[in-house]
This record gives C-alpha cells, sequence and structure tokens, in this order.
C-alpha cells in the first residue's frame, strides 16, 4: 500500500489549497496540505478528533484569522484569498459556514435570514422577501414555517434550526458551502432531511462538509478526504476510499478499526 | 442516614432559608407601606416641602430624585455600554485588561459616602460645580458605572461564541455582529442591571448629601427655562433628593410632623422604585420581543 493517494479531480475545481498550514502558537495543527475541490460536488472531511479537519475547513473562509497563524494558499476564482490585503467580509459573502450546532439568531425567522443580505445592502423589502422565500424553499425548510416567518428562530426544533442555519448561508449567494459537522446534534430523522437538503443544494453549491459519521460521508458525499493528525492521507472519489483505499491508514479508519 | 433523607432534610433547609428571606422582605415593606401610606394623601406629592411647620408635602424632593435618576443614567448607560462592549469584545486577555476589571470591582464596592466625599471634594469644589443637580448626577456616575460596565460586560461575555462565528460567517463586521445579533440577545439582562441600579440610585442618600446637597429651592414648575434657577430642568441648582429628605428630617428636621412625612416619603420611594421596576420590565420585554421576535 501508499503511503499517501491524493488525487486531482479531473471536474472543474471551485476552490484549492497550497501547502496550506496552521500554527496553534508554536504547535502545528495542520501539515501543509493541498486539496482542490470540484464544482457543485460535495467533498466530506473525514477524520478522528484533532485530526485538523475542522481546522483546515475554518482556515478556507478565514475564520481563523487571529485564532491561528494560517500559512500557504487558498486558491479561490483564480485569486489568493490568504493574503491580509483580502476583505475577509467580503470573502465570507461567497464562502458561507455552518457550524456543528444550530446558531440561529435571536431573531424572528424572517430576520434571521434577512439581516446579512439588508447589512451587504439590499433594502427593498421585495427582494428581501424574494430571497427569504427562496433559501428557505432551498433549505427545504419553506413549507414547514411559511406561515411563522415573523416567529422567532430559537422556537424551531434543532433539525430546522440547522436548516434555517443553512438558508441564513445560501441567502449570501455563496458559491462555496463549509459544513462543520452540520448534523452532529441532530436526531437520526433530523440528519436524514438535512442530508437530502444537502444533496438538493449540490445542483448549486460547491460544499465542503466536516463529518464524524462514515455513513454519511458514504451517503451524500462524492469526494472525501482523510485526515489524520494534521494531515491528509488519502483524497478521492467517496467510493475509492471506502472500498479500495490505497492508504493504510484510511482502511483502518474506514473499517473502524481506531477513531 | 439514607440519601434519600438527606436530600429531602437538604431541601427542608433550603425551603426555610428562603422562608426567612421572604419573610424579612414582606415585614420590611410591610412595615414601610402601613406606616406610611395612611398619612399619604395626592396633595402630599404636589405641595412644596416645610422647614419647620407641620403638613408639608415633597413634591420638589420626588422631582428631584427623578431628574436625577434619568440624568445619571443618561450620562452611565452610554459610558457603560461603551466599556462594557470593549471589555467583553475587544479587549485583549492581558494584565492590562485585568487590571482593569479589577478597579471596576473595587470602585462598586466603594461605599456611597466616600463616593460622595470625593464628588464634593472634586466636582463641587475643585470644578466649582457648587451644591448641584450635575454634581450629584456625576457622582451617582462614578457609583453606577463599575455596576453597570460588569453588567454589560457579563451579559456580552454569556452569549455563546457560536453566535460571534455565526455573525461573522454571513459577512458581518465585528461591530455589526456585537450591535445587531449580540446586543439584542442581552437585553433583558442589561435592563435588569438598569433596573437594580435605579433603585441604588432613588434611594441613594449619603453620595447626595454633600454633592447635590441639602436643600430644595422652591421651583416654579411653569418656568421651563434650564438657565433659570427656580426652573425643575436647572441643572446647577441645590436638589435635595427624596432618601436625602428622609435622612435630615430624621436627623436635623425642625418640622414638628417630621415623623409622619419621613414615614409617607420612604413609602413613595419604595413605590416609585416598585413602579420603575414594573415599567422597566414592561418595556423591555416590548423591546426584546420588537428585537428579537418573542419565543
Amino acid at each position: 500500500m501508499k503511503d499517501y493517494n491524493i488525487v486531482t479531480p479531473k471536474e472543474e475545481i471551485r476552490i484549492s489549497t497550497k501547502d496550506l498550514s496552521v500554527k496553534y502558537g508554536d504547535k502545528l495543527a495542520l501539515h501543509p496540505t493541498t486539496l482542490a475541490f470540484p464544482r457543485h460536488q460535495i467533498t466530506a472531511l473525514i477524520g478522528a478528533s484533532g485530526s485538523g479537519k475542522s481546522t483546515y475547513l475554518r482556515s478556507l473562509n478565514r475564520m481563523n484569522d487571529k485564532i491561528a497563524t494560517v500559512e500557504g494558499q487558498i486558491l479561490f476564482e483564480n485569486v489568493d484569498v490568504n493574503q491580509p490585503k483580502i476583505n475577509v467580509f467580503e470573502l465570507r459573502k461567497h464562502i458561507g459556514m455552518v457550524f456543528q450546532r444550530p446558531n440561529p439568531f435571536a431573531k424572528t425567522i424572517y430576520e434571521n435570514i434577512a439581516y446579512a443580505p439588508r447589512y451587504h445592502g439590499i433594502k427593498d423589502k421585495r427582494q428581501l422577501d424574494e430571497i427569504v422565500e427562496k433559501s428557505l424553499r432551498q433549505a427545504a425548510l419553506w413549507n414547514e414555517v411559511k406561515d411563522d416567518l415573523n416567529k422567532s428562530a430559537l422556537a424551531l426544533s434543532g433539525g430546522q434550526q440547522q436548516r434555517l442555519c443553512i438558508a441564513r448561508a445560501i441567502a449570501m449567494k455563496p458559491s462555496i458551502l463549509l459544513l462543520d459537522e452540520p448534523a452532529s446534534a441532530l436526531d437520526p430523522i433530523s440528519t436524514g432531511v438535512l442530508e437530502e437538503t444537502l444533496v438538493e443544494l449540490k445542483k448549486n453549491y460547491t460544499m465542503i462538509m466536516v463529518t464524524h459519521n462514515m455513513q454519511q460521508a458514504t451517503r451524500v458525499s462524492d469526494y472525501t478526504a482523510f485526515f489524520q493528525l494534521g494531515k491528509v492521507y488519502e483524497y478521492d472519489k467517496t467510493v475509492n476510499v471506502f472500498t479500495n483505499p490505497q492508504v493504510k491508514l484510511t482502511q483502518d479508519y474506514v473499517e473502524g478499526r481506531f477513531g | 442516614m439514607d440519601v434519600k433523607k438527606v436530600d429531602h432534610l437538604a431541601k427542608r433547609i433550603i425551603q426555610v432559608m428562603v422562608g426567612i428571606v421572604a419573610v424579612l422582605l414582606v415585614l420590611i415593606i410591610g412595615y414601610i407601606l402601613v406606616t406610611g401610606l395612611p398619612q399619604e394623601s395626592i396633595d402630599f406629592l404636589f405641595k412644596p416641602s416645610q422647614a419647620v411647620k407641620a403638613g408639608g408635602g415633597i413634591r420638589d424632593q420626588l422631582w428631584n430624585s427623578i431628574y436625577l435618576l434619568i440624568l445619571a443614567l443618561l450620562i452611565s448607560i452610554p459610558l457603560s455600554l461603551g466599556a462594557g462592549i470593549y471589555l467583553a469584545e475587544y479587549a485583549p486577555d492581558n494584565k492590562l485588561t485585568h487590571f482593569i476589571q479589577t478597579l471596576i470591582e473595587i470602585l462598586s464596592s466603594l461605599p456611597s459616602i466616600v463616593v460622595g466625599l470625593f464628588g464634593y471634594l472634586v466636582l463641587v469644589i475643585r470644578f466649582n460645580m457648587g451644591f448641584s443637580i450635575l454634581s450629584g448626577a456625576l457622582t451617582l456616575t462614578v457609583f453606577n458605572l463599575p455596576l453597570l460596565t460588569s453588567n454589560i460586560e457579563n451579559a456580552l461575555r454569556s452569549v455563546s461564541d457560536e453566535q460571534r462565528e455565526g455573525g461573522l460567517a454571513l459577512g458581518l463586521s465585528r461591530w455589526q455582529t456585537i450591535k445587531g445579533i449580540l446586543l439584542p440577545r442581552t437585553v433583558p439582562e442589561i435592563i435588569t442591571g438598569v433596573v437594580l441600579s435605579s433603585g441604588r440610585i432613588f434611594g441613594e442618600a449619603a453620595a447626595l448629601i454633600y454633592t447635590s446637597g441639602q436643600s430644595a429651592p422652591a421651583l416654579n414648575y411653569l418656568n421651563w427655562n434650564p438657565l433659570s434657577p427656580e426652573s425643575p430642568l436647572n441643572v446647577m441648582r441645590p436638589a435635595e433628593t427624596l432618601a436625602v429628605h428622609i435622612w435630615k428630617l430624621n436627623t436635623e428636621g425642625l418640622t414638628i410632623d417630621a415623623d409622619i412625612v419621613s414615614a409617607a416619603a420612604s413609602a413613595v420611594l419604595i413605590l416609585v422604585v416598585l413602579l420603575f421596576n414594573i415599567l422597566a420590565h414592561y418595556l423591555g420585554n416590548k423591546l426584546e420581543r420588537k428585537l428579537t421576535g418573542g419565543k
């Protein structure tokens, strides 16, 4: 077997990193990592806790600024966005993020979605209404909440809150959606709904998703990257990673021998 | 003893303690209201106080207390909002920040008479403001700032980081995240802090005796020119507040019916604080519903 197996997808690449490394103080949390993510596909980042997968994900929209030292390149639309002169607030409009635990704002369902677009300059009520409806439809939440748009988002169930967070992220019309273990706080039924939603969203968005759940990775993702102790050992089509891994470590992990 | 019995006993002891606290509160408030309210008449609220004769009211003192409270809050809320936001959201986690936090803690436990004398020496004498509403309001600000600041700081700290990240991930700036997402969430806690400190301010006497003074020149409520000495809006006039009035009646009052007036004034003091409490919670709830869509 090989030491590393990292492929470059044949599809059009939407975002990629070149030798991206992350340090917390002196501690190297992520070794230089080079990965390319195909357009309108879901890539799963798997690995044990502390393997660096969330650290990597959070670096892509610069959420690690001020927390860690991130070196190397993040290539997005032919620009290295890991530079101090890049406007991160603008960047994050294009690279949305959904977090591990649903974090709706203490606002109405409508305001949760409309707040950021309005801040970014869309003041027209009709246009905002349209964004809210469209985002909720895409996140498969519209039918459940269309009569309650002025109720507090905190009254929704966990699964609904997480789909609201997805709606909130896609309301910004990002081209990339980062998902940090989006289903880890949800029950199996909500998880199922969420996964269906993600597969549906693939038509319009390039997604990168950290997950601890290997079944989930096989169910929804097209590509999978396996992280271990701050390094990527294997990156290939999901079906290859799970049925025919080229690296011993990956094989042990996907067969459940550690992790 | 088995676990069940210990548990039962602990619960009983806690219940007794709660009972003691509740009974004490009811007794104190009850006593003040029972002795004070029968002396009360609508008239009492609307006639000026008397220095010697019986039958004085508390019109000007009541107004002074309310006016001072409003001014003190107008000065201290924006300042403490700024300080609280800075400490919770921007301040680096270093020695200087800890030093400032320690200072704030010390300041908040300063005896009010000390704050009052400080106000007297610095504002009344050094800055030549004299015994005035302004001196009093600024002294109350010194007294109030540390409490409100740590209240706001703690309220913001209690909001989870996931909310901050949620805002930042949408491309909001840090300030926008604080203003639009964190602050609306903390409204109920901030309101509670403001109400508590308002109660303290309204009932404060020691800090005001040497700053806003102990005399209440008769006011003309038809005179709205803030520069005129008889105008209720004038901030440079001496102003005895309700709490100072009660203190004065009981220590050096020459009024014949000092007992009756001070009992009645105490009842008014408590009722106003209560009223303020209810009003603030009502407005707070409304504001929260407007900002957050209720729950």
